[in-house]
């Protein structure tokens, strides 16, 4: 052969006319198994010796030959592979002549009980690498607290006997290994007696060279039975956290720090922050990691109603979130710390979690304000200092149990303790319409609040054997306790009166109690098999306590009767409902119609225990909601969808009290205790569209909503000799206002992947009619708005965003038409993201803000451009440090415009401006060092 | 010595060696369980945080169950998404499916597949490819049939393929366009659980027509080559701009 092989490659070098070998052979065998008698169908396969690819197959005759014509001539690994055989690997190296014939090739049975091992376990794996035989060590159950030992005893083909002695295919084990180190010296038993057989996760057994050999490195042939014992990968525990400090100028700090904990089923996390930059709670991001598990909810509604079984919605919990709300008015002081554990065994799952937050809010207000009543008009000019205070305890906890596959129980329950306490201090200034100075309000108001909240659910719901049918039931307990003390001060002086002077103080001790328990039923039965009726019922009994004692503390503290109120407010709320269900390919059709009924009681009186001051209220409301629902979804990404509903919803407990409420004596807020329900029409239609190929989408909804009945505040302006104008709101019920809005959006590219434009607009009208002095007013409210956005990445270090919007906003009267207002919103944005070295990145965003009202000559433009330099640090990329500025031009602050029946108002207030941070963030898994284009998957 | 594997020789259950006389028709019902946060975690261009944190965030929410069928002949196999619903809470509320047709036909050595992708619909029309499949030692049971492991990795789609093929069935047909293998594919697992596909019923049963394409095929007529391209093309424009291409292709 060697001889013949070098003269195939002189021959090869001195003439390309010969090739030593032929290119193509057959190459031919049989296989029979040990004892001799030939194998029928079993599976021959030529694969690489490199890699073990696969080049080609076949399966042996009835007389367990086989053949493979014509295959390149190279060397293969032939293996055979037969049920109940070991498989068998085999060299086969280039042939010299064609057909290679490799004669009868021998194939052994596997033992019973290896074979069983694959067969009956559970999806074992058992698997044969050459010498090595693996188990799963997990598909072999013991009793819990067992050695590695008596695993082992129960693992075919290995026998330990009583002193420990280990055998493997009839061999003795020479050494056990753990994760293929020698475990405290060369004592097999060291292991395989005191390691839990929990802890494992494979047994190897192999053949290994003996000692005498790897000391000579002299390989004498001698092969002894070795097993190595493989640990569990704990690859599914782990750690992460982040841990922050910044400082700036003008004593501007923050800190905050998270750290989580995990394995296979259970998640806990610590998070803590504290600030004096106006971010009054955590981001979305890092209250999700807090959360863990417990961020997303599906079936947690037990409200049940029209298509409640229609699909599957996943919704973040953010009920109480203590995520950043900060409305960018004036400035914050902030603390909270929380901590959240999750378990998990998929079977059932337990959340809960605790979180304290506080946040301390200091304003300043300016507001300008137009009032209309009747053929004149007034100006009022208000100075708001607030100083607000808010600290919340929440405990959250929810616990989901799959009883079997057909039945799943969830139970909820979440508590919060709050104290609030606001002191204020308001200057009003009235003129008339020629501003000729009426009068001038100074209040004092301070307020101490503790309040009490629980809410509870659960919800069961069962599968029945038939498909499709299904039976949901949910109960729930809801509680609310406030008990306040306001302490209200008040100055009236007038600049032409008879009056001049007149104080008003007053102490309201109020306390609320209310609670509510509710249950659902749901059934779901499937008529044919694309058709489904569903049906629910709703029963929900609250109760409203409501006790206000005012005292004159001028008089001794002596009991004000007229302002005092004690009432018992009882609702009552029973809908039964039902819908057919039509689905099928991408159609979805409901139509359905309920009977609800609601039942309002009330009784008030000045005091618990004191005669009525009213005839109770007694008033029963029946109405049908119709309900119709329709989805379909075209070929290629096309979606359409439409509904229809008739909504009623209960008047609110505040506007139905028949004593005003009168914090600020210039604008009383009275209740109505004949308010009926709101009742409206809504009507919505979607359309999406999604093309994957063009990277583009487009999608346009609309909605509108006409009212039956509809709760607006009325109004009654009034130029009192003894106190100047006076403003009493009152809830009422009229018909005919309506709504209408649609918005359009649509995202594009220019260049794929470089540059894409979004497009976004809206549209929406509303009508709202109102009394005014008794006479009806109709607000209609008009508006417009673009916002276009242009996303430019022209290399992966760098993110360019320029944005621009326009927003027109209409406001018109129907009595009094001169006082019509067209107010204007717009502003530019322009943003960087550049990564401008390995490990340093570049932030800046500017932003111009241009506010417009014509009317009142109101123009006022704002700037803001922030920055921040950042810089990764260490190997891992675990620290940050990043120098930032904030509204480097120093020109930040809130401005609202807003204009309603029958004012119109605009407010400014400033908010925290120019600052610069540094920061210092350590973060236990590290930074990527590049730029991210979403922030969204 | 080292030959003594084997402490038992016994005969093997009856069943085990019925593969003489198979029966090599009928209908295989793959139940498919998608693992959105794995798919994820494959995705990189995310930072690990970001995809750390949909892992820890979604947990066991992130799996989808559906079930899909394979007709196969010893000549041929058809595969197709199946009209029962895996998700149990899924009743009541029909999706519209992606026209999904894989029919391989081993006598002839061709392909014939209807697949929806990317908004529009493709007819591939080929003779058979030969992937390159390695043969690996392990052995395990699926739906009770002993099956022997092979890998495959897909470069494009960033794509660690374990196949299990059974030992007793010699057809080279499987579920989605995986084939190719000396027996029949009963499971698929595509990026450690990502992608799981599992026989979990298998009838031996004689078929008629089930094997055959739907008679209206409309769509645009391709090659495997140029299958692949637009494939390809998509894949490499999707991770450019940093988006998950599985929104509209199928996994």
């Amino acid at each position: 052969m060697q001889k013949y092989r070098l003269l195939s490659v002189l021959l090869f070098l001195s003439t390309f006319l010969y090739a030593q070998n032929p290119s193509k052979v057959t190459l031919k065998g049989a296989v029979a198994d040990t004892s001799g008698s030939e194998i029928a169908f079993a599976t021959v396969m030529l694969l690489t010796p490199a890699d073990s690819t696969l080049v080609n197959f076949t399966r042996t005759d009835d007389k367990g030959n086989f053949e493979f014509r014509n295959v390149k001539n190279i060397p293969y690994l032939l293996k055979i592979s037969y049920i109940g055989y070991l498989p068998l690997q085999q060299y086969v190296p280039e042939a010299g002549v064609s057909p290679n014939d490799l004669g009868q090739i021998g194939i052994k049975p596997i033992s019973t009980e290896l074979m069983e091992v694959v067969v009956k376990t559970a999806k074992a794996t058992l698997s044969i690498r050459g010498d090595t035989i693996e188990y799963d060590a997990s598909s072999f159950k013991v009793p819990s607290g067992s050695t590695v030992e008596d695993l082992l005893r129960r693992l075919p083909g290995i026998e330990v006997d009583a002193d420990g002695n280990i055998k493997a295919q009839g061999q003795d084990v020479k050494r056990v290994y753990v994760d293929g180190k020698t475990f405290f010296g060369s004592d097999p038993k060291a292991a395989t007696k005191n390691l839990g057989a929990e802890t494992l996760s494979k047994v190897q057994v192999y053949n290994e060279k003996s000692e005498q050999s790897k000391l000579t490195g002299v390989d004498d042939g001698k092969k002894e039975k070795a097993m190595n014992l493989e640990l569990k990968e704990e690859y599914k525990k782990g750690a992460f956290g982040k841990v922050s400090g910044a400082v700036g100028d003008q004593e501007r700090w923050a800190a905050r720090g998270n750290y989580n904990r995990f394995n296979e089923k259970e998640q806990l996390s610590f998070i803590a922050y504290g600030n004096n930059i106006n971010q009054t709670g955590v981001n979305w991001e890092d209250y999700g990691e807090f959360k863990g598990q417990n961020s997303f909810s599906d079936f947690d509604n037990g409200d049940f109603g029209f298509n409640s079984n229609g699909g599957r919605y996943y919704y973040f919990n953010s009920d109480d979130a203590p995520v950043n709300n900060f409305d960018g008015r004036g400035f914050t002081e902030n603390f909270g710390s929380g901590a959240n554990y999750n378990f998990d065994n998929k079977k059932a799952k337990f959340n809960a979690s605790y979180f304290y937050n506080q946040s301390r809010l200091f304003v300043d207000q300016y507001s300008d304000r137009q009032t209309f009543a009747g053929d004149d008009s007034f100006f009022s000019s208000d100075t708001t200092g607030n100083t607000d205070f808010r600290g919340n305890h929440t405990l959250n906890s929810r616990f989901e149990k799959d009883i079997d596959s057909n039945n799943v129980l969830i139970v909820k329950a979440n508590g919060r303790y709050s104290n609030a306490s606001s002191d204020s201090y308001q200057t009003q200034h009235f003129s008339s319409s020629d501003n000729t100075p009426i009068n001038n309000l100074n209040i004092n108001n301070n307020n101490d609040m503790d309040s009490w909240r629980l809410t509870s659910a659960a919800i069961f719901r069962h599968r029945f054997r038939k498909k499709g049918r299904s039976f949901a039931m949910s109960g729930g307990y809801n509680n609310n306790r406030t008990n306040g003390m306001e302490n209200l001060f008040s100055l009236n002086r007038f600049f032409d009166a008879t009056t001049v002077e007149d104080q008003i103080r007053q102490l309201n001790d109020n306390a609320n109690d209310s609670w509510q328990a509710k249950s659902s039923l749901l059934f779901t039965e499937p008529l044919a098999k694309k058709w489904f009726l569903e049906t629910f019922y709703n029963f929900s009994k609250a109760n409203n306590r409501v006790d206000r004692q005012v005292a004159d503390p001028e008089n001794s503290g002596q009991r004000i009767d007229s302002l005092s109120i004690f009432y018992d407010n009882n609702i009552l709320y029973n809908r039964i409902g039902s819908s057919i269900r039509y689905s099928n390919e991408g159609l979805n059709v409901s139509v359905g119609m309920a009977a609800q009924q609601l039942n309002l009681k009330g009784e008030y009186a000045r005091d618990e225990g004191a005669p009525l001051i009213a005839e109770p209220i007694d008033r029963t409301f029946t109405n049908w909601t119709p309900n119709l629902d329709f989805n379909y979804e075209f070929v290629n990404n096309m979606w359409l969808s439409m509904n229809y509903g008739y909504g009623i919803s209960e008047p609110q407990f505040n506007d139905l009290q028949p004593v005003p409420n009168v914090n600020n004596p210039a604008f009383r807020v009275e209740g109505n205790p004949n308010l009926g329900p709101e009742r409206s029409h809504s009507l919505g239609l979607n359309f999406n569209y999604w093309n994957p190929s063009s990277m583009s989408s487009i999608g346009i909804g609309s909605d509108y909503n006409i009212y039956d009945s509809q709760i607006v505040y009325s109004q009654t302006v009034e130029a009192l000799d003894t106190f100047g104008i006076v403003t009493t709101t009152r809830p009422e019920n009229v018909s005919g206002g309506n709504r209408f809005s649609t918005y359009l959006w649509s995202n594009f590219p220019i260049v794929k992947t470089k540059l894409t434009l979004s497009l976004n607009g809206n549209l929406n009208f509303g009508k709202t009619p109102a009394f005014v002095n008794g006479v009806e007013n109709e607000t209609t409210n008009n508006g417009f708005g673009l916002n276009a956005r242009f996303n430019y990445t022209p290399a992966q270090k760098l993110i360019i965003g320029l944005s621009g919007r326009i927003g027109f906003n209409d406001i018109s009267y129907s009595i009094e038409k001169r006082q019509n207002q067209k107010i204007q919103n717009h502003n530019i944005d322009a943003s960087v993201k550049w990564q401008f070295a390995s490990k340093f990145f570049l932030e800046s965003n500017f932003n111009y803000a241009i506010y417009r009202n014509d009317r009142f000559e109101f123009n006022r433009d704002v700037p803001i451009l922030n920055a921040s330099v950042r810089r990764l640090l260490g190997k891992q990329n675990r620290l940050e440090v990043r120098l930032a500025a904030f509204d480097l031009l120093d020109r930040r602050v809130n401005i609202t415009q807003r204009g309603t029946q029958n004012y119109v108002v605009r407010s400014i207030a400033p908010t925290l401006a120019r600052y610069f941070m540094l920061s210092l963030t350590y973060n236990l898994r590290g930074y990527e060092d590049k730029i991210s284009k979403n922030n969204w998957w | 010595m080292k030959n003594i594997l084997i402490a038992f020789i016994l005969l093997l259950p009856a069943a085990l060696l019925s593969q003489e006389q198979p029966l090599e028709e009928g209908v295989i019902r793959y139940l498919v369980t998608h693992n959105w946060s794995k798919k994820m975690a494959a995705v990189d261009y995310l930072s690990k945080q970001q995809r750390e944190r949909i892992a820890y965030m979604w947990g066991s929410r992130s799996e989808w169950k559906v079930f899909t069928t394979l007709y196969f002949s010893p000549t041929a196999t058809r595969y197709e998404d199946s009209e029962e619903r895996a998700e149990p809470d899924d009743e009541g509320y029909s999706w519209r499916k992606d026209v999904y047709q894989i029919k391989r036909d081993f006598e002839n050595n061709t392909v014939h597949d209807i697949i929806q992708m990317i908004g529009k619909t493709y007819i591939i029309e080929d003779t058979l490819s030969k992937p390159e499949w390695k043969i690996l030692n392990e052995l395990k049971e699926v739906a009770g049939h002993v099956c022997m492991s092979a890998s495959l990795s897909d470069t494009l789609k960033k794509q660690q393929i374990i196949a299990w093929f059974a030992l007793d069935m010699p057809l080279s047909g499987g579920p989605e366009r995986f084939c190719g293998l000396p027996g029949l594919i009963l499971e698929v697992d595509v990026n450690d659980g990502a992608m799981l596909i599992s026989a979990d019923r298998i009838t031996l049963q004689k078929l008629d027509k089930e094997l055959d394409l739907p008679k209206k095929q409309k769509g645009k007529k391709v090659t495997e080559a140029e299958y692949q391209e637009v494939i390809k093309k998509y894949v490499e424009e999707k991770t450019k701009a940093e988006e998950p291409w599985f929104w509209g292709l199928r996994y």
